[in-house]
């Protein structure tokens, strides 16, 4: 049986995340991390905020429906994979751990007057060839119904954990590293895109707001929250999609801020394959399928 | 060709919202998309290429120069459905239905998308002229020092930004003041003005209750019924409000018998009759005939919002009807005063001679078929979405009351507009 921790309001993220980066930086130099993921669900039920809404819309490209993109859903629960994440009992820190996939199904249409109960926990981790993979499995309810489910996946570089399945499992995010879909249409990153999404999503993750923090992290300047592209192909697509559907996303490459990308979209049957490209280079940065459901 | 008849379908609106409320963080794009969207779900037209899509804007950026045509492609129409723009202030929506209407007669399309969307609450805000100016300028400057000298043209004053206007540019009058003056010429009382308020109220609150706008309506962002009705409005509340337009004993205009500032939009569905009935969708009232008209309110001693009074004219002698004619009459109530000097104009002698070229007046009309389930008062106005907000509603009543000693139910829709003109229809019952 699964330890149910409610919390009562949405936790402070600055303050978890600083707080896991200090952790890790500590366990480095002590070496002493705990071994095994909590078996733990977080929940936490919250009116949705329209006024933010709009401005998470406004920033990712999606026009201000009565009806809510699947990622912003997304938005909502991310706080609560920080408090499983940044918790004192979680086996790695913050810093370093890299978002590789994403998928997320809208079940049914959710609209913003409805108030959401979120959950958050750990799928069981999965083997991958540069550390382990960990699921961090959400879910939003009205009610007792569940209207959309994402797993969110986590590379920790070099890590291990008890108990790892083989990486590929049933129904996971089969998305190769690049799709052969022509990508025409340009997306113009300013250089305060970090800011402004940190300010909507809450995700004030340093790398994303700071040249000289995104310098320690390995980058040469800051970049876009993956989650922002996610949200800008939701966006482009958008009018062709029914009210439910199942979008997966690999995350191939950061873009760095500012900078500009291509993007492209090819339907086959009735599955939307697109992906995000640099301006000039092939290799891409994201790349994305959503079908009906 | 001649024998084709333009039918409307349907409608599709978001309830009214006051400005600088719920719909303060929606654009005019995202509001004229929720309208086209909910429209689509109600007609199955999603994936479906419209013969065409036209709408507009009265407060509009200059960045959304394709308004309709970005709405359409971030709906579930087709995206091979064309749109285009169009703007007559507050005619806006009734000019998009007679364009989309003249096209099917014409069978250039089998069906259309009429409406309008305006928002108050993000309003463009232009920059001054002389900061504009030394901005093209800079821009254009080939060097530095000469890109500099541009600048350096740029005064305090020039940064106090530029709201968008509220006065006719030849008058420099607002409406209200206009119509405060057409107030005073037909010498409308303040007694009458909160009646008809007070009517507006009451019937569209009326009509909520029984559902009317159920199928013509879809919730937005929360709101799920027009902000601006009052249901519990009195003629005591109505007679206690200070007059805002007008001077002395002409101070008979307030905030409670003129239209506030509203944010919505709307979309009338119209087809050709043929394909309605082939694609077996209702076809509620037939567009009959149209016509615009335009006052010389600049120096030819007419009033500003009395324009439709000569569309109406010469409507009415085109098809052979009188004033008295109809069952249902929708007059937009830009402000109480102006149905009620339009009713008072049209009966009276000497304006219908000397300014309509009559042989006699109008006449008078039984008040009781006016605006039944309320109007602009009630609903809110905003601007280009009125149009595609009576359209519909009228068309609704028609069908609904079939035949009047065995003819097709008939109404008319009159809307007034800035700039002096006015555009007005007759519809007829399927």
């Amino acid at each position: 049986m699964s330890e149910r921790v409610v919390l009562e309001s949405a936790p402070d993220m600055v303050r978890m995340l600083s707080g896991s980066m200090v952790r890790g930086a500590v366990r480095k130099v002590s070496g002493r991390h705990p071994q095994v993921l909590p078996d733990r669900v977080v929940e936490l039920s919250m009116a949705e905020d329209a006024g933010r809404l709009a401005t998470y819309a406004r920033v990712c490209g999606f026009a201000v429906r009565d009806l809510v993109p699947a990622t912003w859903i997304h938005v909502q629960a991310f706080p609560l994979q920080l408090a499983l994440l940044s918790a004192p009992d979680s086996p790695f820190s913050l810093a370093g751990i890299v978002h590789v996939t994403n998928s997320m199904s809208l079940l049914r249409p959710v609209s913003v007057g409805e108030r959401l109960r979120l959950t958050s926990s750990y799928g069981p981790p999965r083997e991958h060839r540069r550390g382990v993979l960990v699921d961090m499995i959400g879910e939003a309810y009205v009610g007792d119904e569940l209207v959309w489910r994402g797993v969110s996946a986590y590379l920790v570089r070099g890590g291990s954990l008890p108990g790892m399945l083989p990486e590929q499992q049933p129904d996971g995010v089969v998305l190769p590293s690049d799709v052969e879909v022509a990508a025409d249409a340009v997306w113009r990153l300013p250089a305060g895109l970090g800011r402004q999404y940190a300010a909507v999503s809450g995700d004030f993750n340093p790398i994303h707001l700071n040249p000289l923090a995104a310098r320690a992290f390995g980058f040469p300047r800051t970049i876009i929250h993956g989650m922002w592209t996610h949200a800008r192909v939701l966006a482009a697509l958008e009018p062709r999609l029914p009210d439910t559907y199942r979008m997966d996303v690999r995350f191939t490459k950061p873009i760095l801020l500012p900078s500009s990308v291509r993007f492209g979209a090819e339907r086959t049957g009735d599955t939307w394959t697109s992906v995000v490209r640099p301006r000039s280079g092939e290799k891409s940065h994201l790349v994305a399928s959503v079908l009906p459901l | 060709m001649t024998d084709r008849t333009a039918v409307v379908v349907g409608g599709n609106r978001i309830p009214f919202a006051r400005a600088h409320t719920a719909y303060r963080r929606a654009t005019n794009v995202d509001m004229l998309t929720a309208a086209i969207d909910g429209l689509a779900a109600r007609y199955g037209l999603a994936g479906h290429r419209v013969g065409e899509v036209v709408g507009g804007a009265v407060l509009k950026h200059s960045r959304d120069f394709n308004l309709t045509r970005e709405a359409v492609l971030g709906s579930s129409l087709d995206a091979h459905t064309p749109a285009c723009d169009v703007q007559q202030a507050c005619a806006t929506g009734l000019e998009a239905t007679i364009y989309i209407a003249n096209k099917i007669r014409l069978g250039q399309i089998d069906d259309g998308i009429a409406g309008g969307a305006d928002s108050v609450s993000d309003a463009p805000m232009a920059v001054s002229d002389g900061l504009r100016r030394a901005l093209i300028t800079a821009n254009a400057a080939k060097t530095l020092p000469a890109r500099l000298k541009a600048l350096s043209a740029i005064r305090p004053a020039d940064l106090v930004p530029d709201p968008p206007g509220i006065t006719e540019p030849r008058t420099g009058l607002s409406m209200g003041e206009h119509q405060a003056l057409t107030t005073t010429r037909w010498g409308i009382t303040r007694q009458a003005q909160d009646e008809l308020a007070l009517a507006s109220h009451l019937n569209l609150a009326r009509a909520w209750a029984d559902g009317f706008f159920d199928d013509l309506v879809t919730p937005y962002l929360g709101v799920t019924k027009d902000q601006g009705v009052r249901a519990d409005s009195t003629l005591e509340k109505l007679g206690a409000l200070k007059p805002v337009f007008g001077r002395g004993e002409g101070a008979t205009m307030t905030a409670g018998n003129s239209t506030g500032f509203f944010d919505g939009a709307s979309v009338a569905y119209l087809a050709d009759a043929d394909y309605a009935t082939e694609h077996h969708l209702p076809a509620l009232a037939r567009v009959v005939d149209v016509e615009v008209a335009a006052s010389d309110y600049t120096l030819g001693g007419e009033d500003l919002l009395l324009a439709p009074t000569y569309a109406i004219a010469r409507l009415l002698a085109r098809q052979g009807l009188s004033w008295q004619d109809f069952d249902y009459y929708e007059i937009h109530e830009a402000f109480a005063a102006t149905v009620l000097s339009t009713l008072q104009a049209l009966g009276d002698e000497t304006y219908c001679r000397e300014r309509l070229g009559l042989d006699s007046a109008l006449g008078e009309i039984d008040r009781s078929k006016l605006n039944v389930n309320g109007s602009s008062l009630a609903a809110g106005h905003p601007f280009a979405a009125t149009g595609g907000r009576i359209v519909p509603t009228l068309a609704k009543l028609l069908h609904q009351r079939g035949t009047v000693d065995g003819r097709p139910a008939r109404g008319l829709v009159s809307i007034c507009a800035a700039g002096g003109q006015g555009a007005v229809a007759i519809l007829e019952a399927c």
